[in-house]
């Protein structure tokens, strides 16, 4: 009895599913649902409308897979029934044909001339020319005898789709149906608005493809057929928009660029002048100290930070950079990329807790953090070059700005990560706003901001060959220079030292925090 | 500071607490119309969190605080020290209104006067035990010797010595949440707030960790306010209690009181299982002496003696030494009352006379 009950209820909503031809979907449903393999279920009307069945039984995805099938199979029928196959042959036939026309004409005049041997050079080319057209003639007959089979074939592949619709469409109907039973929102029965929108999509779509695919010159055709409107006015094999927009947008762009460079050039002077106090600094302090001095020191630092094995690695990475030469260039990196970390840490660990602690300013800012990490460095380096020139200060800024956002965002996480329950008793304990930060969120968020730290120093360091391209000096410069003069072995050796100055900085970096 | 002419630590009156964009127009709705939580959450969108709470704790009283999760005492607590405002009502704490404090007076008796314990302990973890328990003394910037002095003595309280130098993840559940007590004894506070602090552990830690803290309760003296959703952990601590449902108070007594007096089916359900035993008193099943007939040829000379406050536990011991009934004295050890095997058993089944 009960299951009467249910069986009735599984009925009544497929009827009210399928509304129109309920019954025969219901049998269709029920052949599906009860076998255990693959049911074969045959839906003529899905096989004869084909795409637009899908359309009207609102399955979107069904539509557009077979009228994409159906129009490859048309495709092929229409080249095989009027497709000039051979035309581009034909065409390159005729204008070999005029090509040696025009050579034989010079040979002629050059022998009246009574220059034999440049008159020869051009019989020869001539006859050259001649075996070419022969070949492409040849070409050309064979891929018309390929019509016949090339509308064989599409004559089957379209029988094929069609057997493809209409075994397939009840499944996709059955699945659909599925889905509407636990969203009840989805279409049910036939659909007018549905069918008009699947006809005007097939209109839209299927007649240009098939004059674009099967005849040689489609916008004559078409402009032919729309007097003028299709093909002349609005060419269908390419946009009809070049770079009127274009241009001007971006002349006017560059007289922005200029007009800032011009108007705020002492603040961009500025920020040059701040940039290059910090580097000359930290480059003071890693050259002009005697080499001996900061190698012991920065061992001495590995070793008490990070451990004996850190150390060993650290003495070999500094004898490879000394014993190659590469030194002096190796300090002005790391004061580069130094630099550039500092700075990264100094404005970004701030702006992350104040993105961390407001929910707005972080959405304001997520887009602008995107922007500076996928936007390709050559984009911001010409306007970096037009306020700042050339030079170290403004390789600085574009490590700034592709550095900044890890430190920026994983600070922010970390912040957000702070417990609310560690916080809510800070505060109960009478924690002003200021403790609260010194005390617990900024400690329970070091672990996010240390990772931070790193991986903007890392991303700073993959920088250094880039911020050469604008005149910064160091290890990038001598792999560019590598680039220009295609020299291996120095790209080589340079890159080894790029990647051994990082592994220093991040090992050191790393152990330190481990450590504490 | 001005303490309060009466022994009433924490007065509540009549406070509400509503969450929602509209908050302050549903308080309105509700104390004009008298909606009821639904209507409020289907008018306004807004939750009603506390519904009318009004009480007071005496000076050195552990005030329990019991109900199911959802019922609002952990929402309740924290207006104590204005974690959370109010949406309307009262609150004074020590004499003080709480809700007319600026920042620093609040920051002030927060540190000073308010100490609280938290259910998941919410230690710093990168802080060690000892600079845990001195948080607070650091907070009003007690210098390091004041602090470390505070909180050795504050980890011997809670039997914590020799762990100061461990971290909080070096430690168990239930010794974690001792530093957690050692931390909100660290500032000396008058008033301990217990936000379900050992509901998280299990039963054997709680059972030790509730006789610890009733031992120190019991030295210290001080006002507490415990949230709970065990009864039997009400009735172990307590006072008094408050049983909470929905946002409101149903009920405000002793232990004994609730459970031999529940208001409502509500209340029932709660302290159906609950041992008698240990909460009802022998006078309040004792059969008042003149209405007590002796059977024949007994007399009540010889019959052992108890004080009208001993537990139904206690009356057992002394019911089975002696054939005879017990004589209930009271204060002044003058007869008053008689309790015969029949009266208590019926006692011991239901708490009832």
């Amino acid at each position: 009895m009960k299951n009467d009950i249910e069986k009735n209820e599984l009925v009544a909503s497929v009827d009210s599913f399928a509304d129109v031809n309920a019954d025969y979907y219901r049998e269709a449903f029920e052949k599906i649902q009860q076998s255990e393999r693959v049911a074969l279920t045959w839906n003529s009307m899905a096989a004869i409308f084909g795409p637009l069945w899908g359309a009207i039984r609102g399955l979107w995805g069904y539509f557009w897979i077979f009228l994409i099938l159906e129009m490859f199979a048309l495709v092929q029928i229409g080249r095989g029934l009027w497709g000039e196959l051979g035309a581009d042959k034909i065409a390159r036939y005729e204008r070999l044909l005029a090509n040696i026309a025009k050579r034989e004409q010079q040979a002629a005049e050059l022998q009246a001339a009574g220059d034999v041997a440049a008159a020869t050079d051009k019989l020869n080319i001539a006859n050259n020319l001649k075996k070419a057209a022969e070949t492409t003639l040849l070409e050309a007959e064979a891929a018309t005898q390929q019509a016949t089979s090339v509308l064989i074939f599409g004559l089957i592949l379209f029988v094929a789709i069609k057997l493809m619709e209409g075994l397939y469409a009840n499944h996709a109907y059955e699945r659909q149906y599925l889905r509407w039973r636990s969203n009840p929102r989805l279409q049910t029965g036939l659909s007018r608005a549905n069918a008009i929108w699947g006809i005007v999509l097939i209109i839209c779509i299927l007649p240009l493809t098939l004059i674009r695919y099967t005849v040689a010159k489609a916008d004559e055709l078409l402009s032919g057929l729309t007097g003028g409107f299709l093909g002349q006015t609005i060419p269908i094999t390419e946009f009809p928009v070049k770079r009127e927009y274009f241009s001007p947008l971006a002349a006017l762009g560059d007289q922005g660029f200029d007009w800032l460079a011009s108007r705020f050039g002492n603040v961009f002077d500025g920020i040059t002048y701040s940039i290059r106090t910090v580097l000359d600094g930290i480059e003071v302090l890693l050259i002009g100290t005697p080499w001996p001095v900061v190698m012991v020191v920065i061992v001495v630092a590995a070793l008490r930070l990070a451990g004996v094995r850190v150390a060993i690695f650290t003495a070999a990475s500094l004898a490879y950079l000394s014993m190659m030469g590469l030194w002096e260039i190796s300090m002005i990196t790391v004061a580069l990329i130094g630099t550039g970390a500092f700075l990264c840490v100094l404005f970004g660990i701030p702006l992350g807790i104040w993105f961390g602690k407001s929910q707005r300013a972080y959405r304001t800012a997520e887009p602008v953090l995107d922007f500076m990490q996928t936007m390709p460095a050559f984009v911001y380096l010409i306007p970096i070059i037009a306020f700042f020139g050339t030079g170290k200060p403004p390789g600085v800024l574009a490590t700034l700005i592709f550095a900044m956002p890890p430190v920026i965002r994983l600070t922010a996480l970390g912040i957000r990560g702070v417990p609310e329950a560690t916080k809510e008793a800070a505060i109960a304990f009478g924690c002003s706003r200021r403790q609260l930060m010194m005390n617990v969120e900024i400690p329970l968020a070091m672990p996010s901001i240390m990772t931070g730290i790193n991986q903007t120093i890392l991303m700073s360091l993959s920088m250094v060959v880039i911020a050469s391209l604008i005149g910064a000096e160091g290890l990038g410069a001598l792999i560019l220079e590598s680039l220009q003069y295609a020299a291996k072995g120095q790209g080589l050796l340079g890159g080894l030292a790029i990647l051994f100055c990082a592994m220093v900085i991040d090992r050191i970096a790393q152990g330190a925090y481990r450590k504490k | 500071m001005t303490k309060s002419k009466t022994n009433d630590v924490i007065v509540l009156e009549h406070v509400w607490k509503i969450f929602g964009d509209d908050d302050k127009v549903a308080m309105q709705a509700v104390q004009k119309l008298g909606l009821s939580k639904n209507d409020v959450l289907k008018e306004f969108n807004c939750v009603v969190g506390i519904a009318d709470c009004s009480f007071s704790v005496k000076r050195g009283e552990v005030f329990c605080i019991m109900g199911l999760s959802g019922s609002g005492k952990s929402t309740l607590v924290r207006h104590l020290n204005r974690l959370i405002e109010p949406t309307a009502g009262k609150i004074h704490v020590l004499g003080r209104d709480i809700l007319g404090m600026n920042d620093a007076e609040l920051r002030a008796i927060r540190a000073k006067e308010i100490g609280m314990v938290f259910q998941h302990m919410a230690l710093l973890p990168h802080r060690t035990v000892r600079d845990n328990v001195g948080f607070p003394l650091q907070i009003r910037g007690a210098s390091k010797a004041i602090r470390w002095e505070t909180s050795q003595k504050c980890l011997d309280m809670v039997d914590l010595s020799g762990y100061e130098d461990r971290f909080p993840n070096e430690l168990s559940g239930g010794m974690q949440q001792r530093v957690g007590l050692a931390r909100a004894l660290a500032s000396d506070p008058e008033v301990l707030l217990m936000d379900e602090p050992f509901s998280a552990l299990d039963p054997l830690i709680r059972r030790q960790l509730q006789d610890q803290f009733m031992q120190l309760s019991q030295q210290l003296q001080k006002t507490t306010v415990f949230i709970t959703h065990d009864l039997d952990e009400a009735i172990r601590i307590g006072d008094r209690i408050a049983i909470m449902k929905d946002g409101r108070i149903v009920q405000i007594g002793t232990p004994e009181e609730i459970v031999t007096k529940p208001v409502d089916d509500y209340v029932r359900d709660f302290v159906e299982g609950i041992s008698k035993l240990k909460l009802v008193y022998a006078h309040s099943i004792m059969v008042p002496l003149a209405k007590f007939k002796p059977p024949r040829g007994q007399t009540l000379n010889n019959a052992p003696r108890a004080h009208h406050g001993v537990s139904l536990d206690e009356l057992i011991d002394i019911s089975v030494k002696s054939d005879k009934p017990v004589v209930i004295q009271n204060d002044k050890g003058k007869d008053v009352g008689v309790v015969d095997k029949p009266t208590l058993l019926k006692g011991i089944q239901g708490g009832k006379a």
